[in-house]
């Protein structure tokens, strides 16, 4: 890349120019954006509290079955029904597994699908929302009038034809279908967000400097979103999660012998009046889940509002 | 820079930015017309200063965006430097941008928060694809020392400055292509008196070391005075009255301009009370519009 | 006796860092029938100590620490909440920079005045809006009448600020304080704005203070002129006085760095800057504040060691400067 006559031109005048300008002087405050973030954060102590059992929950996820002496997928029908003990925490299923054990198992079902399932509708949704709301004009109108159209589907009827086009539900057809029924917000979202930020003074400066449209969207507007986005995506986290399990519940959902707390709860769906805690456990894993979602989110909201964040 | 001979830097004629109010269900029309710009026409000789003044809603700041092409007037012409402004389009419109150049007036909103000083005063160079990274570093320590601004500071973010010193990092980018011409969108006016000072003296010193041309847009008739060779008073799109500085200032022909300029309160209490009971008659004589 | 007596005021506001210094020991009084002008830059501590004054400062992270406020008789930083709001609306008034987002954009200008009325005066909704037609009348807002069922959004903004100032009035207040009433406004509505806050004030027979950073307004609208700097006040005079003679070098720097309408300047006067930029409340040196930005300072040591007391310069104008202007000796 040569150096244009323009700017050795420049140079020359910086170099020989008389006399020197008022100092500005040292910043005059010197947090990062990212501490401050944290701080407010911490602040907010239920979302500290949903932090920590969130992350508690995930450990128990990803180490019990490691940790765990017993086969998920054994069958010992003496073992059947077994009552909470030290040796089985969570007690055993109709087939003597051990529910600790499963329900961990589970739970890296449910809460995989979720989390990629989000990310799946973050990508969607930064990318048809940030066309939308970039281009403008009749582009946009058109996208929205068609958006606006796919909201009248109803979410889960949808979410299952999705499913029922592959001939076995695993874990990424679960994700798949998801993702279809419900990214229609997010772009909403990520549109609003882009319209608002196209009006700042940095985006006129930088198309005045002859910036093109992609660097504009990836380097001033997007990552101007990321506050929203990532608090929106802890929104749309249970969302994911209660849909999985329901389809999973009425058995649409993960075949065995995966499981998801979903289909766990489906296994004690006839029993619940002799052995409730088959139900009761995914249902209360399902609940701790969103319930720490939605606190995180009311911290990082907090935490990342750009209103509180000006000056 | 001798200026005989020449033709000015910028010539402007008929300037007109319309904007469409559009209403309708499923097809929009347009139902109205805001005539933000009503054919403006002045033009600005290299190396001085043009004051545009006006009060809010006057179509200043649209002129401004309409001559740098960031909104593209519905009509009338704007030569640069020789060249049409307005039959520009794309790559030619890009090179085109080097020479012109905008500081805004929100230091709050102009600069984008998630990148750091260092960043944000290189990026015209890097647009432009202009020498290797260490030779923009380089330039960018420059234009920073130029402004006034601590070059080491070039990894801290904006938040972290104050309003005063934000001015300068946006002045500083757009100096970054050695423009010509540079559009002074309000650059004080979010700024204390102080601040305010420090920043106009070093407009002033760096239209004089860069031979650079503004175009000088604000509302506040004594700051304007301050900076600029030639005055235009613009009301509801129109300019009314136009011309040398002081001139305009001490025997203004327009009723607006006299209207604007009595408005001005001014930091000497006797003179003050004069000045009132001249706007006191003057009230009377325009109608009232307030 | 004065209206208003401000002793020693001081506002502090509780940070992660610690006790941000806002008001520092700032004393004033304010008669009926006069305009006292409060003036500084953003961060001075001029409209905190308006608001202290009001009761409206948010009472955690703010607190009074120390100081007292009278008004009329009664010391103010005493009442509790209730009967300071008694006393808020009906005896003291105030009205805000910005009248885009002072007014409820829900409520109908109607009910937004008749409101304070029926809350204050105990009126009937139909006196109520009586009253309400002629305080919009007062404040020359056209076709009165109609414009009452009209929402915010259809007034200007000049109009609203002077709604603000009928809201403000309509209990009949003894002080009204104006924190910058015109830097949102146009400079044409502007001066509409101070000319109508004068006539009033008259007719009123009011007090009032008006805060503002625009030395042209201090100039247009004050009788007397308190000029505050880093949450104290550094000069103290009638509004005259202060322009004929300054003595802080701080408020000669601020005179100096504006540019001015008339007289000489133009393009070619240099505008005096000051260099460098306000202290830090957190944790302000012992000293002189203004001391690292004042030229004067390096004359002998004492303003990095000992904080200049405010004193009495000449009968009715005070300075806290170990260097006001007529101790200099002259070049």
């Amino acid at each position: 890349m040569a150096v244009n006559p323009q700017q050795e031109e420049l140079r020359e005048r910086v170099l020989t120019r008389s006399g020197g300008g008022v100092d500005a002087g040292a910043p005059i405050r010197q947090t990062s954006l990212w501490r401050d973030a944290w701080y407010r954060y911490r602040a907010n102590r239920a979302a500290v509290i949903a932090g920590g059992l969130f992350l508690l929950l995930v450990v128990y996820v990803v180490f019990a079955p490691i940790l765990s002496p017993y086969d998920p997928y054994g069958v010992d029908f003496s073992q059947a029904y077994q009552p909470i003990s030290w040796s089985h925490p969570l007690g055993t299923d109709q087939y003597g597994r051990d529910l600790f054990t499963r329900t961990a198992l589970g739970g890296r079902i449910s809460i995989g699908i979720g989390f990629a399932a989000t990310i799946a509708i973050m990508g969607i949704g930064i990318l048809y929302g940030s066309i939308s709301g970039f281009v403008g004009g009749r582009l946009d109108n058109g996208m929205m009038r068609f958006l606006d159209a796919l909201y009248g589907l109803p979410y889960l009827p949808f979410a299952i034809i999705v499913t029922q086009l592959f001939q076995t539900v695993n874990f990424w057809v679960m994700v798949t279908a998801l993702t279809i029924a419900s990214w229609f917000t997010a772009a909403r979202v990520v549109r609003g967000q882009i319209i608002s930020l196209k009006e700042n003074d940095y985006v006129r400066a930088a198309r005045a400097v002859g910036a093109r449209w992609y660097r504009i969207l990836a380097r001033h507007l997007l990552p101007n979103t990321l506050g929203v986005l990532i608090v929106f995506a802890f929104l749309e986290l249970p969302g994911v999660i209660l849909g999985e399990a329901f389809l999973s519940f009425i058995g649409l959902g993960i075949n065995p012998p995966q499981a998801s707390w979903g289909s766990l709860a489906q296994d004690g769906r006839d029993v619940y009046l002799a052995h409730p805690t088959m139900i009761l456990i995914p249902s209360v894993a399902i609940a701790w889940l969103i319930l720490c979602a939605f606190f995180i989110a009311d911290g990082l909201r907090d935490a990342l509002d750009p209103r509180t964040r000006e000056t | 820079m001798s200026r005989e001979g020449k033709e000015p830097l910028l010539v402007v004629d008929g300037l007109t930015k319309h904007f469409p109010v559009r209403s309708g269900f499923l097809v929009e029309h347009t139902v109205d017309l805001v005539k933000a710009v009503d054919g403006v026409d002045f033009a600005v000789e290299r190396g001085t200063t043009l004051g545009l003044v006006g009060e809010s809603g006057s179509g200043k700041s649209t002129t401004g965006y309409c001559v740098l092409q960031l909104l593209r007037p519905t009509a009338g012409s704007v030569r640069f430097d020789g060249r049409e402004l307005t039959e520009l389009k794309g790559e030619e419109l890009r090179r085109m941008r080097r020479e012109m150049q905008i500081v805004f007036q929100d230091p709050y909103s102009s600069l984008n928060p998630r990148m750091t000083v260092g960043d944000i005063v290189s990026e015209p160079l890097e647009v432009h694809g202009s020498g290797t990274r260490r030779s923009r570093r380089e330039t960018v320590r420059l234009l920073l020392d130029v402004v006034g601004f601590d070059p080491s500071f070039t990894n801290r973010y904006p938040h972290e400055f104050s309003g005063g010193q934000r001015q300068r990092i946006g002045i500083a980018r757009a100096l970054a292509l050695n423009p010509k011409l540079i559009v002074c969108d309000e650059p004080v006016s979010a700024l204390d008196v102080s601040i305010q000072a420090q920043i106009l003296n070093l407009l002033r010193d760096l239209q004089r070391d860069f031979g650079l041309t503004y175009l000088f847009i604000a509302h506040d008739l004594a700051v304007v005075r301050a900076m600029s060779d030639t005055i235009a008073v613009m009301n509801q799109g129109r300019i009314v009255e136009a011309g040398p500085a002081e001139q305009v200032y001490t025997s203004p022909q327009d009723e607006y301009t006299k209207a604007l300029l009595s408005a001005v309160p001014v930091a000497d209490p006797r003179r003050q009370r004069e000045r009132k009971a001249k706007r006191r008659r003057l009230r009377h004589a325009l109608a009232e519009g307030f | 006796m004065a209206l208003l007596e401000v002793r020693d005021l001081r506002t502090y506001f509780a940070t992660r860092d610690g006790d941000v210094r806002a008001v520092d020991g700032v004393s004033f009084s304010v008669e009926r029938g006069r305009t006292l002008g409060i003036v500084g830059e953003s961060g001075c501590g001029k409209s905190v100590t308006a608001l202290s004054i009001m009761g409206l400062i948010p009472k955690p992270p703010a607190r009074i620490v120390s100081g007292s406020i009278q008004f009329d008789g009664k010391v103010l930083t005493q009442l509790r909440e209730a009967e300071l709001e008694n006393l808020r609306g009906r005896e003291m008034a105030m009205i805000f920079q910005d009248p885009m987002t002072s007014l409820n954009p829900t409520l109908t200008i109607g009910t937004q005045i008749t409101e304070t009325l029926r809350r204050h005066l105990g009126m009937s909704a139909r006196d109520a809006d009586r009253r309400a037609v002629e305080l919009l009348e007062e404040v020359r807002i056209p076709r009165a009448q109609e414009r009452l069922k009209d929402y915010p959004h259809r007034y200007s903004g000049g109009m609203r600020q002077r709604v603000m100032i009928a809201i403000a009035l309509s209990c009949n207040p003894k002080l009204l304080i104006a924190d910058e009433p015109t830097t949102a406004l146009d400079v044409t509505v502007q001066a509409g704005v101070l000319d109508l806050l004068e006539e009033l004030r008259e007719e009123h027979q009011m007090a009032m203070i008006v805060i503002t950073h625009d030395m042209g307004v201090v100039a247009e609208a004050a009788d007397d002129v308190v000029v505050m700097y880093a949450g104290q006040i550094v000069e103290q005079a009638s509004s005259l006085g202060l322009f004929d003679r300054p003595e802080h070098p701080y408020t000669e720097a601020l005179l100096g760095a504006l540019p001015s309408l008339e007289g000489e300047g133009g393009r070619e006067a240099r505008l005096a800057s000051i260099p460098g930029r306000p202290p830090d409340l957190l944790d302000p040196q012992a000293a002189c504040r203004f001391a690292p930005r004042c030229p004067f300072a390096g004359l002998n040591d004492y303003c990095s060691v000992e904080a200049p007391e405010l004193r009495e310069l000449r009968p009715g104008h005070w300075v806290r400067s170990a260097h006001p202007a007529s101790e200099r000796a002259p070049v």
